[in-house]
């Protein structure tokens, strides 16, 4: 089951809707629990019945039986909330290799919203954006939200640059219910300036995760000889040599990347490296933890 | 060509090419896509400074290959001295024919041939040659030069006569084994008769190179010689005119009509002149008769009196035997008379040698001994003595040789005396088909032998025959003529040191009529002497014949030895050869004595081969084709000897070599670069 959760396996499926599901299906058949994960009216325990209760919970028959009044609990209903905030901005074009980081950030996407939707009944909903708000499907449980979501995935095509400040704001005033907000981005910015931004989402209660996508070539990029780089996003040109990306240049993606995690655990989220040729299930395990603890 | 050849000069150009790419033209670099530059630091001074450190490599490879191209085609080359020349073999052939006394020819050629051995580069390898009759090796490939000079100075001027053909054979046997170069240096007076009689015998193979060393010079100066000497070898009467005669042809050789002085030499006295008139450039024949001689073997020559410009041929030897006329043996039955009338009256018609007749009937011969005669004729004779067949077995297995006819009378018998094998059937024609005819004939056999024989089988097929008895060829025997309806007519079978030829109709003129042909006289002229040995021991050979010292078979009774005496009264022979050696070659000229293994002597006289005497040489065309110098004068000895020391060595192929080398390195540095290309694309 494994290599359906290959990253390069999963670039030759061109349908979102296939994809997820494979990536789920494969997925959960790998857990040992079941995928009903007790969200149903599922019994949990009897408790004795003090004044104040509610009469509608208490177990008659046991009582008939036993002439005490015990109130049968179930399990509670816990829908929560997804919202997944995909970055599409030109950065995110890049590729050394299939899949580009786009298509993996989409496979991730699609994935966790087909398990929210379909697995947990959860509302699910998208925000795409680069430096504004592309596209925004409110979270919901309707009958053909799935596809809303897939097609909002695929218009998501990476543009523009990225620029967490603007769009903020409109995350603020759009996920305004408690919830599960789980921003992928290749996070090429300031760890302050990204924690800065992000961090409000969690004063509302939502529990923030940060899935960051990077290609195996941008953390040990490899090059045979002196090339002119150009950046996807600015399209400035500089002159590289190989003795610094092997020495300088990882060094310096290795701080990023500690700088970024710690920062963002201190504030109270989560962070999560999600590398290209790596498989989809690492993204899949944290969204169910979460979902586990509660939310 | 050289470093000012166009293809150079050009090529010289294309250098440009290379400048160009790397120094003039501005190097392009696909730019690489990143996700941000965030963590990019610009690196140009370093990364100039490798790059041009690198393309200098390539820049200088790619120079080089043009350089190296351009050079090829320049066709470069070292002058080397020949010792470095890869073992190429100096052959050195000096022709010691008989011509090249002639003068100071052969002189020259030898100081000629030292002096290109002396020129010899000391690593490089010699071999020297002698062609006379044969091509004479003697030494190996060497390089020791005072070896080689030893082997030169030994040759002497031969009386061989030189053949070119020989001498292509003999180079190509060699260059199949020689695989390296030869230089082959002809020291020689290009004479016109050594020229084969097709030019494609003496060419040489690919790998010899021909250096022509012409001695003649000038037009050849006129001689006369002997050409030919027609004498008895046995002679029983001196004065009869029919056999005592001595014709000598004299020939001239670039010679003005002029009158000649020819004498007769016997036993070192000149016992008759003769006064000729030679034609310009033609022949003229003396004749001597009657010639006295003694009795024994006369050295005799015919000698042209006066000098010319090769008095070495101007004279020609021969021996003459004066004997008692032998007696021949011949058995008839008693009813045929007629056999030994046609046999004795064809022998005495022969000139050349003189027989005389004993006619006996079988019941005669008890107490005869054959070995008292030259041969033994059984003429139709069934039934003989058991002693005299005895003693005729052990006669024929010593030596001695008997002619059986078979008639009507041992058509009754069956019975072949001394053959070994019986009558299987009698064929008379007369009662059938009329008469029978010869159909095949072996001119090569000395009874019948003819050297252009006539369309009508060289006169045999005018003969008619009536009867013939039927045998098989039986082992060691060798048939010689067959009649039309192929039955065996004349069969030869060796016992011992002698034959026995058989002849299966009779001579009695009723069972054939070949006794009265012209060819019967011919026959047995021919067979008589065959019978007789004397066709072994004709008075005058060649130079480089062979004589027959014994027959082939295998020696009957004790071995016999064979003894030969050199004309300069050495015994070539060793004690060993002596007992085992079947011929001997005549090499020189002068008289030679043998005693043959049958215990007869014979005294030859040997001459050179009159070829020899035509001094002129071959054309020059003649000689620039065969040099493949076509066009081109013949080289001189000093021309041969500069080729010697020094030899061109191309270098286009190590420079191609090389060049691929260069370009080999080139693809692979350029790869690489297009490999990092790729990436970045």
């Amino acid at each position: 089951m494994q290599r359906f959760l290959d990253p390069a396996v999963l670039a030759g499926i061109s349908s979102l809707d296939l994809l997820a599901k494979t990536v789920v299906d494969g997925f959960v058949a790998g857990l040992h629990r079941s995928p009903d994960f007790g969200f149903s009216q599922e019994f949990a325990e009897y408790r004795a019945y003090v004044p104040g209760d509610d009469l509608r919970h208490v177990d008659w028959n046991l009582f008939a039986r036993t002439e005490r009044c015990y109130l049968k609990r179930y399990r509670g209903e816990t829908n929560s909330q997804v919202t997944v905030l995909l970055d599409a901005s030109n950065s995110m074009r890049y590729t050394s290799g299939p899949p580009p980081k786009m298509d993996y950030a989409r496979f991730v996407a699609a994935s966790i919203l087909y398990l929210a939707i379909h697995n947990q009944r959860d509302a699910a909903g998208l925000i795409v954006f680069d430096d504004e708000i592309r596209e925004y499907i409110r979270p919901s449980r309707r009958q053909g939200q799935l596809s809303r979501l897939f097609a909002g995935l695929e218009n998501a095509e990476p543009r523009a640059r990225t620029d967490f400040g603007r769009p903020l704001e409109h995350f603020q005033a759009l996920l305004h219910r408690r919830g599960i907000a789980i921003v992928i981005s290749d996070f090429y910015e300031d760890p302050e300036t990204i924690v800065r931004t992000i961090e409000p989402l969690r004063f509302h209660g939502n529990d923030v995760v940060l899935f960051h996508i990077l290609d195996p070539q941008e953390i040990r990029p490899e090059m045979k000889g002196p090339s002119i780089l150009v950046d996807l996003e600015t399209g400035k040109e500089i002159e590289v040599i190989p003795e610094y990306t092997k020495t300088t240049y990882r060094a310096k993606i290795q701080t990023h990347i500690e700088q970024l995690r710690s920062r963002i655990r201190a504030a109270g989220m989560d962070y999560h490296l999600l590398v290209t040729d790596q498989p989809l299930d690492d993204a899949l395990r944290e969204y169910l933890s979460l979902r586990k603890a509660g939310n | 060509m050289g470093f000012l050849a166009p293809w150079f000069l050009g090529g010289l150009a294309a250098l440009g090419i290379p400048v160009f790419v790397h120094l003039l033209r501005k190097h392009v670099t696909t730019p690489r896509p990143v996700s941000s530059l965030m963590f990019f630091e610009r690196g140009i001074q370093s990364s100039t400074r490798h790059k041009r450190l690198r393309y200098l490599l390539l820049f200088a490879l790619r120079s080089a290959l043009v350089l190296l191209v351009a050079l090829a085609f320049s066709d470069p080359f070292v002058r080397r001295p020949a010792t470095d020349v890869n073992g190429r073999l100096l052959l050195i052939v000096l022709d010691n024919s008989f011509s090249m006394r002639a003068g100071t020819r052969f002189a020259d050629a030898k100081q000629q041939a030292l002096t290109v051995l002396a020129a010899k580069p000391g690593p490089q390898k010699a071999q020297v040659v002698a062609l006379g009759g044969q091509f004479e090796i003697l030494t190996q490939p060497i390089t020791d030069k005072a070896q080689l000079r030893a082997a030169l100075e030994s040759i002497q001027a031969g009386d061989g006569h030189a053949n070119f053909g020989e001498l292509g054979r003999s180079i190509r046997a060699m260059a199949e084994t020689i695989k390296t170069p030869i230089d082959l240096h002809l020291f020689s007076d290009m004479q016109r008769t050594a020229m084969p009689a097709n030019f494609a015998d003496m060419v040489f193979p690919p790998n010899t190179k021909l250096l022509l060393h012409s001695i003649a010079k000038g037009t050849a100066l006129p001689n006369w010689t002997i050409e030919r000497v027609t004498a008895p070898t046995e002679l029983s009467d001196p004065k009869d005119p029919k056999t005592s005669r001595v014709q000598a042809v004299i020939a001239g050789f670039g010679t003005p009509r002029t009158e000649k002085t020819v004498s007769l030499v016997v036993g070192g006295k000149t016992i008759a002149t003769r006064k000729v008139t030679v034609p310009a450039d033609g022949h003229a024949t003396a004749e001597f008769a009657p010639v006295d001689v003694g009795y024994g073997f006369n050295r005799c020559e015919v000698r042209i009196e006066g000098s010319d410009g090769f008095p070495a041929d101007d004279a020609s030897i021969f021996v003459i035997r004066r004997s008692d006329p032998e007696r021949v043996l011949f058995v008839h039955a008693s009813n045929d008379s007629r056999s030994a009338q046609y046999f004795g009256a064809a022998l005495a018609a022969t000139g050349q040698a003189s027989f005389a007749l004993q006619s006996v009937i079988p019941e005669q011969t008890t107490d005869l001994d054959p070995s008292k005669y030259a041969f033994v004729v059984l003429s139709d004779a069934a039934a003989l003595p058991s002693i005299f067949e005895h003693t005729l077995t052990q006669y024929i297995a010593r030596g001695g040789s008997v002619l059986i006819t078979l008639g009507t009378n041992v058509g009754r018998r069956a019975r072949i005396p001394l053959w070994g094998a019986d009558v299987k059937d009698v064929r008379e024609y007369a009662l059938t088909a009329g008469a029978a005819t010869i159909s095949q004939v072996d001119f090569t056999h000395p009874a019948v032998e003819q050297e252009q024989p006539t369309r009508d089988n060289g006169g045999w097929a005018e003969a008619k025959f009536f009867y013939a008895a039927t045998v098989d060829p039986i082992i060691h025997s060798r048939v010689i003529a067959r009649l039309n309806d192929d039955t065996p007519l004349l069969i030869d079978k060796q016992v011992g040191e002698g034959h026995i030829l058989l002849f299966t109709s009779g001579f009695d003129n009723l069972t054939n009529d070949l006794p009265l042909h012209p060819i019967f006289v011919v026959f047995v002229d021919k067979t008589a002497r065959y019978l007789s040995h004397q066709e072994r021991l004709t008075g005058s050979q060649l130079v480089d014949s062979f004589v027959e010292l014994r027959s082939g078979a295998e020696p009957v009774g004790a071995i016999a030895t064979v003894e030969v005496i050199d004309p300069t009264g050495h015994r070539p022979l060793s004690l060993s050869e002596a007992r085992t050696v079947q011929t001997f070659q005549l090499r020189r000229t002068g008289f030679y004595q043998v005693r043959f293994a049958n215990g007869r002597d014979a005294v030859i006289g040997v001459n050179p081969d009159r070829r020899e005497s035509d001094l002129q040489a071959m054309p020059v065309d003649i000689q620039q084709l065969w040099s493949g110098n076509a066009g081109e004068p013949v080289q001189t000895t000093t021309l041969a000897a500069d080729d010697v020391k020094y030899r061109r060595v191309s270098l286009s192929w190590y420079v191609m070599l090389f060049a691929l080398a260069v370009a080999v390195t080139e693809s692979v540095i350029a790869s690489g670069y297009m490999g990092t290309q790729r990436e970045e694309a």
